[in-house]
Order: structure tokens, then sequence, then C-alpha cells
């Protein structure tokens, strides 16, 4: 029984927990009636089982007549499902302050990615395309050097998260546009780090492009809502 | 409540219509096979070679059989071998036609399923073995193995 799979989601979680408790003490999702520790997890787990499905569906094997198939998350889930799948089960369960919801969650969501990622280390899946940089890392026994690419994206989600946390406590952002800018450097980190990777297919680019024409499009939406409220309260 | 259970049995009745119920006639059953045969088969070979273990009622080998199957299509260098153990051979022939039908494989048989053990594996199965063209072994992956864990490994034997 191999349990790394686990190992990665458990730090992923671990992330997720730590900037949720970080920005508690500041203030985080003020006047947001919504649990967001809970929503998250909730939206998260359902998501992945979406994924799941979805994955299985593609795959050709039936989730009704192989239903412990489901369990089986190693086998692949599909990312796009994944996604979306989060996203509409968070929106369902946040529908009664959604956008202060989305900017609540939005730095540990990245986060619970940073810490995601970074659970390659658990699972030995961190290397990528081929390298000369000084950084490089081969597999053991191989002699050719890769690109430690999860590590990439890890480091990115983290930093983001940081920053967006740290604006939230200092910038007074419009309502909106944290969620905003934590969806577009999401999209934006994936998208960077894609064509280092690895795969049999290809990952779903269109799926991030998407991801960042809708965070730049829901922040500036942000603003300029913000610049409009603020010029009928002072007119 | 009832416009629930209706959006629920119409969602379950989608999902049944998926079903990948194999039709026509069934593969060959794969061909019994020796430890030595299968090493003259892939140190002799110019390719670099996968040598993955399953058995029909292993659930996690139904689970990664659409993978492999995947990657045959995109490694047409690599040579793919379907090692067969502990299994009938008519529960094997339907999983080949389930899963294996378009895929470009050698499928072999081990009715005791010792090959695996002198290979230095476990019991268990699935087992995925990578073998650089040279014939060496680079991977022994215990378990079923995920996309990116492929993907890499098969970079790196198809060199």
């Amino acid at each position: 029984m191999e349990f790394s799979l686990l190992g990665a989601a458990a730090i992923g979680v671990f992330g997720f927990w730590i900037m949720i408790r970080w920005e508690a003490k500041r203030g985080n999702a003020a006047g947001c009636a919504v649990d967001i520790w809970d929503t998250g997890l909730v939206a998260a787990i359902a998501g992945l089982f979406i994924g799941r499905i979805v994955s299985m569906i593609q795959t050709g094997v039936n989730p009704l007549t192989e239903p412990l198939q489901i369990m089986l998350v190693r086998s692949g889930v599909s990312t796009v499902a994944v996604v979306i799948g989060t996203l509409l089960v968070f929106s369902f369960l946040a529908r009664n302050a959604l956008v202060a919801a989305a900017d609540g969650i939005a730095p540990a969501a990245l986060m619970g990615l940073a810490g995601w990622y970074a659970g390659c280390l658990a699972t030995g899946s961190c290397l990528g395309a081929e390298s000369s940089l000084p950084w490089a890392v081969a597999l053991p026994g191989s002699q050719i050097t890769r690109h430690p690419v999860e590590i990439y994206a890890a480091i990115g989600m983290a930093l983001a998260s940081i920053a967006l946390a740290l604006w939230k406590q200092y910038g007074r952002p419009a309502p909106g546009s944290v969620a905003g800018l934590a969806l577009l450097s999401a999209s934006i980190i994936r998208l960077g780090t894609e064509p280092l990777r690895i795969s049999l297919a290809g990952g779903p680019m269109l799926l991030y492009s998407a991801g960042v024409v809708a965070g730049a499009a829901m922040f500036v939406a942000s603003i300029v809502s913000k610049r409009r409220t603020t010029k009928e309260s002072t007119g | 409540m009832r416009r629930q259970i209706m959006l629920f049995a119409a969602f379950t009745l989608v999902v049944a219509a998926c079903s990948s119920a194999p039709t026509g006639p069934l593969p060959d059953a794969p061909t019994p096979t020796t430890l030595d045969e299968l090493n003259t088969m892939i140190t002799t070979g110019d390719q670099p070679t996968v040598v993955n273990v399953w058995a029909s009622w292993c659930l996690p080998c139904r689970s990664e059989a659409p993978l492999l199957a995947q990657a045959t299509r995109v490694s047409p260098d690599v040579e793919f071998i379907a090692l067969n153990v502990r299994d009938t051979e008519q529960n094997a022939r339907e999983f080949m036609a389930e899963f294996y039908s378009e895929a470009d494989m050698t499928h072999l048989s081990d009715r005791p399923g010792r090959i695996p053990i002198e290979m230095g594996a476990t019991a268990g199965v699935p087992i995925t073995f990578f073998y650089a063209a040279d014939g060496q072994l680079v991977k022994m992956h215990l378990g079923i193995i995920d996309e990116p864990t492929l993907a890499r490994f098969l970079d790196e034997i198809d060199r």
C-alpha cells in the first residue's frame, strides 16, 4: 500500500490551515458569515471526487459498475473537472457571501496549492523536463538532470499567497480583487510551469488561459465597482 | 426533494450510459512465458521496454490499464509487454478486450506468478518495470502508476 499521495494531500491541507490561522489573527474575511475552513475543505474534497469520476468516464471505466475505483485517485483525476467542480461547490456553499468568502479563502487556497505541489517531495514526482541549470536534479541512478518543476510551482504559489495576504492586511483591496488576483496568479504559475512538465497528453492549457482571463476580469471589475461606489458615496 | 431525486436518477442514467463493456470477439490468450524468454526479449531488442505485471482481478490494474494503453500510442519507440499473472485465461482475454484492444503491446502470461518475484519484485500487482534500450533496469514501480510518473520514466528510458 502506498500512502505518498495522502502525504502530499496532508501537506496541502496543512498549508491551507496555516494561512487561515495566520490570517485569522489579522481579521481575515471580516463580516463574512461563511466558515472558510469548512467550506474550502468540503469544496476541495467534492471537487477531487468529481474530477476522479470524470477521469474514469474519460478512460472508459463506468463509475456505477466499478464504484470502488472512485477511491483510486492515484489512477488519475481530470484537472479541469477538479477545478470547475471545486469552484462550483464552493460557490454553492458560500452563495450568501460569495465575494467576501472568495477573498477570505484566496490566500489560503494558494498556500494549500503550494503545499500540494511541495508534496511532490513525498510522492517523488518533483522533476520535469531535462535541464542543465545548476539546481537541476537527476532521478536516482540517472545521468539526466531535470527541472524541479513542482518546486517552482510551490514557491510561486507560496509567494503569491503571502503577497495577497499582506495586501489584504495593509492595502484595503476592493471586494473581489483578492480572489481575482489569486486566480490570475495561480493560472499564470501553472501556464508558466506547464512547458517544463512531462506528461503523456499535455496539460489543460485552455483551462489555465481561461483562468488568466477570468482572474484579470474579476480584478478589473472589482476595481471599477469600488471606484463607482466611492464616487456615488462622495457625490 | 422530488426534483433532486429526479435529477439524481437522470445523472445515474447518463453515467450508466458510459459503460465500456467489451463487444466483438475476444483477443487471443496471452502467450505463456518464462523468465529467460522475457529477459531475452528485454535485452536483445534495441528498444527500451516497459513490462507491466497485471491480473484481471486486481482493481488497481484495471484502473491504470487505460493509462498504459494511452502510453503505447504516444510512445511508439518503446516496447510494451503486459505480463498477466495468477489469472484465468478467460478473465485475462476479457480484460485485454476491454482495455488493450487498440494498444500495441506484447501479451504474455505467467500463471503461477513466479516471474515478477524472480525479477526482484513482490508478489503483489500491479508492478511496472522500466528498461533502457541496453536492457538495464531503470525503475521498478510497485503499485498503481500515475500519469506523471509513467511519463517521466518513459522519458528517462526513451533516449
